[in-house]
């Protein structure tokens, strides 16, 4: 049986919704990777080589991280966000599809 | 004066006596005593013994702090609460409370052997001298120490005791209801912020309850706080944790207090977001480090003050002070004041100010300036201390049957550092203060660093004549760290404040170091021979305090742990005594056994049922989603593997789900209603996860689609009939539906109504058999289910579980996510090549199968597995090996993924994962169990009607 | 065709009633997810206004999200499905069920495990959210009246996690 999440843990972010305009609480959304990593469009076209770093490599980098969430219990759009790692604070977040930022 | 309390003063009410017992013993105090003052002032100086050494442990503090006086609070069954601290124990009428970590008695304890033995348990003993040999770890060391060293014992029993949770906001969140706390209350209760102030005792006031000159101010400043609609006042209420973006976690104790604790939740936790934090906890006194710094009886000046001026206790009847700070001088008169004989002030400077010195001598207090206490006489007990000038000469003895230590005042900046607000060093307090916020919070007060506590002399350790090496002089009290297990670490290569933290385990325990980490820092400082900030500062972290389990489980306890979710057919199932298991959140029936049948008797005839005649079974946890729009088929065709454009509505398909990396997640058949509308089905436990992951490449990727997603898993409860008879038994229930095969062939869907309700009625078969799955709105569900089992009746219609169901599909080979694959498998290793839309240029997970790793030979492939002696039945998760003559660790090539005895065969059946299983049918392969090796015969995986004739009736 | 077919409901429908706050089932209602691009489409389709803020309700219809409204309305009420044309609608009538939170303590019973800043939650409005771990919409009917859809599995675990926190306030504060 998978455990329910802390009551204290899970929901300690404030996040800015950019459809909702709202700042909402973590306990709604939920954290959907790395951003700006598009789908190729025509897959076939890849290298291995190529098609494993989509798949796969991930920047990681300690500090400004462009990632993407989603306010699954909310208005469930996925969006994009800025966020330091070493510090968890969002900078900004953006929707889907816009520039980065 | 009768024992040690004083006639008159305080804030206890002595006109409620209160009685309680210790060690069974009962004693009697008064309201608003807290277990430490109502000791004391009954004449109790011993309450614990301490972690290591055992050695006898008085009080240290008056409040959280307290790290010596542990003690365990018993109240019936499941309410047993260990490691309280007495100093913030309330007592009540029949309060029942014990020491701990002695045997046999507090008085007399066998483990004090230790504290003789000192000499061969230095610091990171444990880590030196138990690693050899590995094996006697487990089975003696560690279980031997444990017993040695415990700190309370955890309680047996459940706890019967509810525990609330709550959410709160807030525009300005004050923690501490001291002087400072108040004030900046009062200044904002005049806007129209929601203000929320929080304490964790059991009343306002903080220091000022230490002050009867404070009390007018404090009762017309609670009083002005409770007129204002915007405050809102907690006592017994801990900030234990600040998390980002201002929430703190807080813990409200509503009954531990009480002789009835009545039917309402014992603590709340509250989750607050507050808008702007005003931090206020105040700042603790350090213990001045010297030889016998840790005799009951000895304790922080402060704390002494406010058992005398806040309980009306004199902690004894002629007390001495050991100062390093002016403040400790202001305690003494106080008890001086009050009629306690004070026998001495010791301050270690050579110069205080003049005023001090006159004030002593006007009190008649004999004064030693420049001196140190070198020795504590009294094991027990303080008997009397023996004072020298720093240069080590002129020794003293005094009497005294208590002595305060002044050692300056540390600012409680636990909560600004949860919140990452930096700290910065004042070398005139000896101490970190908040320096820059990482929050909107701001500290006032004594917390702050700013408030004035007087001027003191910062010292690492007192001055002493005798070896540093033979004596104890304690550091952190609570776990038996001394001065010199600090200077051994360093002496041992130890740099870190981290590690020699970890070492010598300073500042480690309930109190997190409350009291001990900032002697322990210099301390080490001094040893390494660098200024303090250059040696570091340990991470304080949440909690504050020890907090109970059930506090922070909240709601999340009992029928409310998690949701168990249930179909409108289960309460059916339960009525008919079936037996259930759990698949993802979902309760489901798993066999329905009559009078005197085990499971396997039951799910066999279950079987039979459904291959001689009709099975009914409940499918309502299937995930379903309804995919609308005019590019609906467009979305479709690139998410799965197989070709949906094409598909005509009416008609359904198997549909199965890779990941990109190619592996597959889910599967399901789905249903195209009109050209623009389909309905999906995914596993019980794939809904969520199908429907976030079709979201994401919607959204993200494939935007431009007209096309939208809808859960519809729980608008539509789902009947199975299953069974040779299930068209005759559905056909007069169905209205504007041909049932004749011609026209509603295998994988169709017609909607229509059935008893009445509107129906989406799918063919589909997931046994082999003919079959329907009959979608109805989920309210008609129960109803629709029982007209079936009526008119079914006469068709020797039977109830089947999901044990049934595993059974007859595995008898088809019809894979189930999950169980047979384990997310490496793809459709090839699946044996779903044809589901593979092969001239597909894309879709989701194309490009990944065409990795060389995924096209490689060898990779394990679902079989069938059939065992030589027909009776075996796997046990699923056996590991399968090629030849069992190898030696061990054998090779293993694969294990079983699903395994069950098969009624309509007459045998056992199973499906496996072998590497390169497709090519190796007929071979023989062998599964060593504990006690015998099975052999088993690869073969395809349909194992019943290969022809799948059964379908076309 | 024998007589039809009777309903059953996740939750009993009696009310509960505590101090200054009662939980009850709402009657089966009629609703309908509405999905597309812009609310116009639809609004052409359904000849009714959308909300077009998030969080906002109108005649009914609450906005969810960008793209996303939820249509309540009496049992019954059938919609046009709007074939070929670029939106979706969904009836979604069963999938939920309605707990009515009523009473000048609603928002201290709800505030047991929904995070929202429930004081400054105005009437009229609407939103997905949770309570503890389980999604639900809540819309706020009344100064002290919030609806809250919840699917229909979860309901009895919602219900009495309500209740729960209903008879916690019977302590009083």
């Amino acid at each position: 049986m998978r455990r329910p999440p802390p009551l204290w843990r899970t929901e300690m972010l404030l996040i800015h919704c950019p459809y909702c305009e709202e700042q909402r609480a973590e306990i709604e959304f939920a954290y959907a990777g790395e951003a700006h990593i598009a789908r190729p469009p025509d897959p076939a076209a890849l290298s291995d080589e190529d098609w494993t770093q989509y798949l796969f490599i991930r920047s990681n980098p300690r500090g400004r991280h462009h990632e993407r969430w989603r306010h699954t219990h909310g208005c469930g759009r996925f969006f994009n966000a800025v966020r330091d790692t070493a510090t968890d604070k969002f900078e900004v977040t953006y929707k889907a599809g816009e520039l980065r930022r | 004066m009768s024992g040690f309390r004083l006639d008159r003063g305080g804030r206890i009410d002595r006109s409620r006596p209160i009685s309680f017992s210790f060690d069974g013993v009962t004693y009697q105090g008064f309201a608003g005593d807290t277990l430490a003052s109502a000791l004391l002032a009954n004449g109790v100086k011993l309450f614990g013994r301490s972690f290591k050494y055992h050695r006898p442990r008085g009080l240290l503090g008056a409040g959280s702090e307290e790290p010596n006086a542990l003690v365990s609070v018993s109240r019936g069954p499941g309410r047993h609460t260990p490691n309280l601290r007495a100093t913030a124990v309330e007592i009540y009428d029949g309060l029942t409370a014990t020491s701990q970590n002695r045997w046999p008695s507090l008085k007399t304890d066998i483990g004090a052997i230790n504290d003789r033995l000192g000499m061969f348990l230095p610091a990171g003993f444990y880590n030196k001298t138990f690693m050899w040999p590995r094996s006697f770890w487990d089975k003696l060391y560690e279980p031997l120490i444990r017993r040695a060293a415990g700190l309370g014992e955890a309680p047996s029993e459940e706890d019967p005791d509810h525990y609330g949770a709550v959410y709160a906001h807030c525009d300005l969140l004050i923690v501490g209801a001291g002087p400072a706390g108040i004030d900046a209350a009062l200044e904002a209760s005049g806007t129209s912020k929601r203000i929320v102030l929080i304490d964790e005792q059991d009343e306002p006031g903080g220091g000022a309850l230490d002050d009867p000159a404070l009390w007018p101010w404090l009762k017309e400043s609670l009083k002005d706080l409770a007129a204002a609609p915007n405050v809102t006042v907690l006592n017994r209420t801990t900030a234990f944790g600040y998390y980002h973006d201002n929430f703190i976690g807080a813990v409200e104790r509503l009954t531990d207090h009480l002789t009835d604790v009545g039917s309402g939740s014992r603590e709340q936790l509250w989750r607050i977001r507050a808008g702007e934090v005003i931090l206020a906890q105040g700042a603790i006194e350090r213990p001045l480090v010297f030889a016998g710094n840790d005799v009951p009886g000895v304790m922080l000046a402060s704390a002494a003050k406010t058992y005398l001026l806040r309980h009306g206790v004199a902690v004894g009847r002629a007390v001495a002070l050991m100062a390093a700070h002016d403040s400790g001088w202001r305690d003494a008169f106080a008890h001086a004041r009050a009629g306690v004989a004070v026998t001495a002030i010791i301050d270690v400077r050579e110069t205080v100010a003049p005023a001090l010195t006159g004030e002593a001598a006007e009190l008649g207090i004999p004064v030693r300036l420049g001196h140190s206490v070198i020795r504590v006489h009294g094991r027990h007990a303080v008997k009397a201390i023996t004072a020298a000038r720093n240069d080590g000469t002129g020794h003293a003895r005094i009497a005294c049957d208590a002595l305060l230590m002044a050692g300056g005042w540390t600012p409680s900046v636990h909560l600004w550092s949860h919140s990452k607000g930096s700290l910065a060093w004042s070398d005139e307090l000896g101490a970190y203060v908040p320096d820059r916020p990482n929050e909107k919070v701001r500290c006032v007060g004594a917390g702050s660093g700013k408030w004035n506590c007087g001027s003191g002399l910062v010292i690492d350790a007192l001055p002493t004549p005798r070896d540093p090496s033979r004596i104890k002089a304690f550091v952190d009290f609570q776990n038996d760290v001394t001065a010199k297990d600090i200077h051994l670490a360093v002496r041992e290569g130890f740099k870190s404040i981290e590690h020699i933290k970890r070492y010598t385990t300073t500042g480690m325990a309930t109190d997190q170091g409350k009291t001990s980490n900032l002697n322990g820092l210099q301390i080490a400082a001094q040893a390494l021979g660098r200024h303090v900030t250059e040696v570091g500062l340990t991470t304080f972290r949440p909690p504050y305090t020890p907090q109970t389990f059930g506090a922070l489980a909240g709601h999340a306890q009992g029928a409310l742990f998690q949701p168990t979710r249930k179909t409108c057919i289960d309460g059916w199932a339960e009525e008919q005594g079936a037996v259930f298991e759990l698949v993802a959140q979902w309760r489901r029936a798993r066999y329905f056994p009559l009078a005197g049948e085990d499971m396997l008797a039951a799910v066999n005839r279950e079987c039979r049922a459904v291959r001689s005649s009709v099975g009914i079974f409940d499918a309502s946890t299937l995930g379903k989603i309804e995919v609308v729009g005019p590019d609906a088929a467009e979305f479709l065709n690139r998410m799965y593997t197989n070709p949906w454009k094409a598909l005509e509505p009416g008609r359904c398909r198997y549909g199965l789900l890779l990941k990109e990396d190619g592996f597959i997640t889910d599967d399901g058949v789905s249903a195209r209603l009109a050209p623009d509308r389909f309905h999906l089905t995914t596993t019980t436990g794939g809904a969520a996860r199908v429907l976030n992951m079709m979201e994401d490449y919607l959204q993200t990727e494939w935007p431009d689609l007209d096309v939208w997603l809808t859960s519809t898993t729980e608008q539509w409860a789902v009947i199975a009939l299953q069974g040779p008879l299930a068209r005759k038994l559905l056909e007069p229930l169905v209205e504007g539906i041909d049932l004749s095969p011609e026209v509603f062939p295998h994988m169709a869907i017609r909607e229509g109504t059935i008893c009445g309700v509107p129906t989406r009625l799918f063919r589909v078969s997931f046994t082999g058999e003919l079959g329907f799955e009959i979608n109805v709105p989920a309210a008609y569900g129960r109803a629709l289910w029982e007209r079936l089992m009526i008119a079914g009746a006469a068709h020797g219609i039977t109830p089947y579980g999901t044990e049934a169901m595993h059974v007859l599909r595995a008898e088809k080979g019809f894979i189930i996510v999950g169980q047979d694959t384990d997310g490496t498998v793809t459709p090839y290793d699946a044996g779903l090549d044809w589901a593979v839309g092969k001239k597909k240029p894309d879709f989701v997970g194309k490009r990944s199968l065409a990795r060389p790793d995924i096209a490689a030979l060898g990779r394990k492939q679902l079989v069938g597995l059939l065992t030589d002696d027909p009776a075996v039945v796997l046990e699923e998760g056996s590991q399968i090996v090629a030849d069992p003559t190898q030696s061990i660790p054998m090779k293993m090539i694969g294990h079983v993924t699903s395994a069950y005895w098969s009624e309509a065969l007459g045998r056992s059946i199973a499906l496996a994962l072998v590497a390169g299983g497709q090519g190796r049918m007929g071979e023989v392969l062998h599964i060593p169990t504990p006690g015998q090796t099975f052999t088993a015969t690869v073969s395809p995986m349909v194992f019943y009607d290969p022809q799948g004739e059964r379908l076309n009736v | 065709m024998s007589d039809a077919l009777a309903r059953s409901e996740p939750v009993l429908a009696g009310h509960f009633i505590g101090e200054g706050v009662t939980i009850a089932l709402a009657p089966p209602l009629t609703r309908y997810s509405l999905r597309a691009r812009q609310a116009q489409a639809l609004e052409t389709v359904l000849k009714t206004k959308l909300p077009k803020r998030i969080g906002e309700t109108e005649a009914g219809i609450a906005c969810l999200g960008p793209n996303e409204w939820l249509l309540r309305a009496p049992a019954g009420t059938t919609l046009p499905m709007g074939a070929g044309l670029p939106l979706a609608i969904t009836e979604i009538s069963e999938r939920s069920v309605c707990l009515i939170v009523e009473g000048r303590r609603a928002t201290e019973v709800l505030a047991a495990g929904c995070p929202l800043d429930l004081e400054r939650f105005a009437v009229g409005r609407a939103t997905r959210t949770v309570f503890e771990t389980m999604e639900i919409i809540l819309l706020r009917t009344g100064e002290d009246r919030f609806e809250v859809e919840v699917w229909r599995s979860f309901a009895p675990w919602l219900s009495r996690a309500l209740e729960t926190a209903a008879r916690q306030l019977l302590r009083g504060k």
